[in-house]
């Protein structure tokens, strides 16, 4: 567990001590490097939570928005934080951190803070779109071709790498049917084995597309396509007789100051940092959850960690740092470096609402067809996430655009309770995660606010491929999929 | 926001996008009172919520050109007018033949262009490689470029429009469904919404992809087809395409927002269907047309893909006016481009309905020209 670093990669111009293979985040931390991103309007520094995938994006070897939690770590990478100007190392638009949140409500892109026509316009927009471009376009020698893509005819599709997704695969091809199983992470049930779960090894008849992420149910579930992380790597396209979403369920952030803070990890990203690369989150360490917490506290001392704090998510009242976390307050203050949450989980609808929400404006109101089942813990359901009537202003809903409680209640409070045009107006979810986590926490904040159920309310069009796929990937799937003439 | 609906209207306007409610915003500057707004979906859930945004003057015949000449000189008055920044751009819009033929095609509607006094060029090379230094230039033939083009982002303009809306007393309710229209002898007279009857001076039906149905609840037919065509955007950068960008040779048009997305869209043969998800084709042949016009786009992250509908006209021109079968009874239908043309639609047929008067811009675009004056015959608009 203790292997010595034995190559060095370049983080903003520096050499960095990693071990070959183990992703770029964990070499990272391990370095003691905590801020990755910064967040598009405010600046706010953004790490490695497992939650937010913005917070790990960064430009990898002229290629922009790289996930460094999905990049290894090979001698001589150039890596490179981004939304920076005019280099990493002297930043000055660190100074939007001055900015109070109020300052960039529906901002940017929104024209609140621009001139309204003329020259006057066009220079505001050329700066406010270098700003929220966040990153520069790659660089121009890359000279990437078409990826050509695959095809692939299952009986069954499984979705998801984890004890339930492998033993329904096994079953698959045990009871003479053939099965696929494509998993985003590069290993299996990686969180399972972590957290000392037996797992029933994969039939070698199961075809295994690991690190792969499945985006897309095509034409009611009858196509779905999936992209290596791997740039270099193709698409697929299946076509399943029949689908198994298992998924898993994954911890969703606290709603509390303070949550995108560089130290606030989920259950995942925690336990894969310690277990996968053994760097520890932190020197004092807080777990909180809705039941999952005793466990993972213990599996985490058991791993070598200190973990000073145990307790409930939904007594969280604040996190507190300002370049990482320093303490949070609960029952009482805590001094701690990390905060760990291990739920409320929830289930990430976007596959099966692409499958079953039609009609002119796709509301989730039918059923998931025959061929397509839920599995494992995704098929228990999500947890409901507490959230008070007053959160603080500042607690960050989607880091990704910056958007705040303070922003939300701003239209709430006015009468605005339809969640697609809370979405419309304030650009929540429309950044890297497209819209999970970030519009469960919208519709818990909304629901709060308004003193109703987050079911209660219409869900914003969950819309494949959220950015699983490039350009060149995709390109390499025009001769796979034909039009439905 | 639950206040119950009205009883009786000067104007109902059947459709909250951006045509019903420029025609709205046009109809209360011209001092029109009692307009009533309803729309089944929600606040751009439509069509203008979901198109490319972009915006041009210059077309290949008079009567597009003559239409989207006013619509951008309109779009320069709105920001003002709403009292809201809508961040119209007039960054400039390039059409881009890949083939010879094209390429003349873009010449001739030039001199149609420029006889009616649009700003438009045929770029040089060393103009190309200055105004779109990423792009494949052996892939371009020729670039007509209209520098008076550009985009404006549906959310604010539509934002601008539903304040402008609700501070001047016109009353817009979505996720409210037109269930009936009522006639007494040959012109129209209520709208009903389930069993609520709204007595109506005028209706004005703005209802995308739902007009041919909205018609048959009044007895009359409305040419043209439901379509479905899809878009998609990728993951932010900085900017690379400063111009609005439509390649009629592939049928495809994009450009970069203001918040480094590059959006935009293409069309693959496929059966017509009236659903709103979108399928790999679309995707994979956008993808291909931005690796070989803009390789640096070939890493670039594919952030969401979305369909949207709308109802196109047989000649793919828009259906203007009073219908001939119904008095009071009036439609703007038929878009393709209907968010660029608004402006100009809800400008001529605000003054059409207050006024009675028809604006010589108007009249080509008739919902009986099949019958009389024969489509318009238009070969430079990016549709097939």
């Amino acid at each position: 567990m203790t292997q010595a670093p034995d190559i060095t990669i370049r983080w903003n111009g520096r050499d960095i001590p990693a071990r070959d293979g183990e992703s770029v985040a964990a070499a990272l931390w391990r370095a003691g490097i905590t801020t990755i991103a910064r967040s598009r309007k405010l600046h706010r520094r953004l790490g490695y939570s497992g939650a937010y995938l913005t917070g790990v994006l960064a430009r990898v070897d002229g290629r922009p928005n790289v996930r460094l939690d999905l990049t290894p770590a090979r001698a001589g990478l150039e890596v490179e934080m981004q939304n920076t100007w005019p280099s990493p190392r002297f930043d000055l638009l660190k100074l939007a951190q001055l900015l109070p949140a109020k300052a960039v409500y529906g901002g940017f892109e929104h024209g609140a803070m621009m001139p309204a026509s003329g020259l006057g316009y066009r220079v505001a927009e050329r700066i406010m779109a270098n700003l929220a471009g966040v990153a520069r376009p790659a660089d121009a020698d890359l000279n990437p071709q078409e990826i050509p893509g695959r095809g692939a005819e299952v009986d069954c599709l499984v979705v998801g790498g984890g004890p339930a997704g492998i033993a329904e695969a096994n079953a698959r091809v045990q009871g003479g049917q053939s099965a696929a199983l494509v998993t985003r992470g590069n290993e299996l049930a990686r969180f399972a084995r972590s957290m000392g779960v037996a797992v029933p090894a994969l039939d070698p008849r199961v075809q295994l597309f690991a690190g792969t992420e499945l985006f897309g149910c095509y034409r009611g579930g009858a196509i779905m396509v999936g992209a290596p992380h791997d740039h270099r790597a193709g698409a697929v396209a299946f076509w399943p007789k029949s689908a198994v979403l298992a998924t898993g369920r994954r911890s969703m952030p606290p709603l509390v100051k303070g949550n995108q803070l560089p130290g606030v990890l989920d259950a995942h990203a925690a336990l894969e940092l310690v277990d996968t690369h053994g760097v520890l989150p932190g020197a004092r360490i807080a777990v909180i959850g809705t039941g999952a917490e005793t466990a993972l506290a213990a599996r985490l001392k058991a791993l070598g960690a200190n973990v000073v704090y145990t307790g409930k998510a939904a007594h969280l009242k604040e996190i507190r740092g300002r370049k990482r976390v320093i303490g949070i307050l609960a029952e009482q203050n805590i001094a701690c470096d990390a905060l760990v949450h291990a739920g409320p989980w929830r289930t990430d609808p976007s596959l099966a609402f692409q499958v079953s929400a039609e009609g002119h404006y796709q509301v989730l109101a039918e059923p998931l067809p025959q061929t397509v089942t839920l599995a494992g813990i995704a098929a228990e359901g999500s947890e409901p996430i507490p959230a008070a009537k007053h959160l603080h202003h500042d607690t960050l809903i989607c880091p990704c655009m910056d958007v705040t409680a303070g922003e939300l209640y701003c239209h709430v409070d006015a009468g605005e309770t339809d969640p697609e045009v809370l979405k419309r107006l304030t650009s929540c979810g429309m950044g890297t995660c497209q819209g999970f986590p970030c519009w469960e926490s919208m519709l818990a904040v909304l629901a709060a606010r308004v003193d109703g159920l987050p079911d209660e309310f219409a869900r914003p069009t969950h819309r494949p491929p959220r950015r699983a796929i490039t350009v060149a990937q995709a390109a390499g799937l025009v001769a796979i999929v034909e039009p439905d003439t | 926001m639950n206040a119950p609906l009205p009883k009786r209207a000067s104007v109902v306007i059947i459709g909250g996008g951006v045509q019903g409610l420029s025609c709205a915003f046009n109809l209360a500057e011209l001092g029109q009172r009692n307009i009533l707004v309803l729309d089944v979906g929600y606040w751009q859930g439509g069509a203008s919520g979901r198109n490319g945004t972009l915006i041009r003057p210059g077309f290949a015949s008079v009567a597009w050109t003559e239409l989207f000449k006013l619509t951008v000189a309109e779009w320069g008055t709105w920001s003002k007018r709403l009292g809201e920044n809508i961040m119209f751009t007039q960054r400039g819009y390039s059409v881009v033949a890949e083939k010879e033929k094209s390429a003349a095609m873009l010449e001739e509607g030039l001199r149609v262009q420029r006889s009616l006094g649009v700003n438009s060029r045929m770029l040089t090379r060393a103009e190309i490689n200055d105004l779109l230094p990423a792009i494949n230039k052996s892939r371009v033939h020729a670039v007509q470029h209209q520098p008076d083009g550009g985009v404006a982002p549906h959310h604010a303009v539509m934002k601008g429009l539903l304040a402008f809306c609700k501070r001047n007393g016109v009353d817009v309710r979505y996720r409210t469904k037109v269930t009936g229209l009522e006639r007494t002898g040959d012109r129209i007279s209520a709208v009903m919404v389930g069993d609520h009857r709204i007595d109506a001076d005028c209706v004005l039906a703005c209802a995308g992809p739902n007009n041919p149905d909205i018609a048959a609840l009044a007895g009359v037919e409305l040419n043209g087809f439901g379509m479905r065509i899809e878009a998609m955007a990728l993951e932010p950068t900085r900017p690379l395409i400063k111009p609005a960008i439509a390649l009629i040779d592939s049928l495809a048009y994009f450009h970069q927002t203001s918040r480094g997305e590059i959006m935009g869209g293409t069309e693959v043969p496929e059966r017509p269907r009236m659903s709103l998800k979108a399928d790999v084709p679309v995707m994979a042949s956008m993808a291909k047309i931005y690796l070989e016009m803009f390789p640096q786009l070939g890493e670039v992250r594919i952030l969401r893909h979305w369909a949207g509908q709308l109802h196109a006209s047989s000649d793919f021109a828009p259906l203007m006016g009073e219908h001939p079968e119904l008095q009071d009874f009036w439609f703007s239908a038929g878009w393709s481009y209907g968010f660029a043309g608004a402006p100009a639609a809800g400008k001529l047929l605000a003054q059409a309905i207050k006024t009675g008067q028809i604006d010589h811009r108007l009249k080509p675009f008739a919902l009986n020209r099949f019958e009389t004056t024969g489509p318009i015959i238009e070969a430079g608009i990016v549709m097939a």
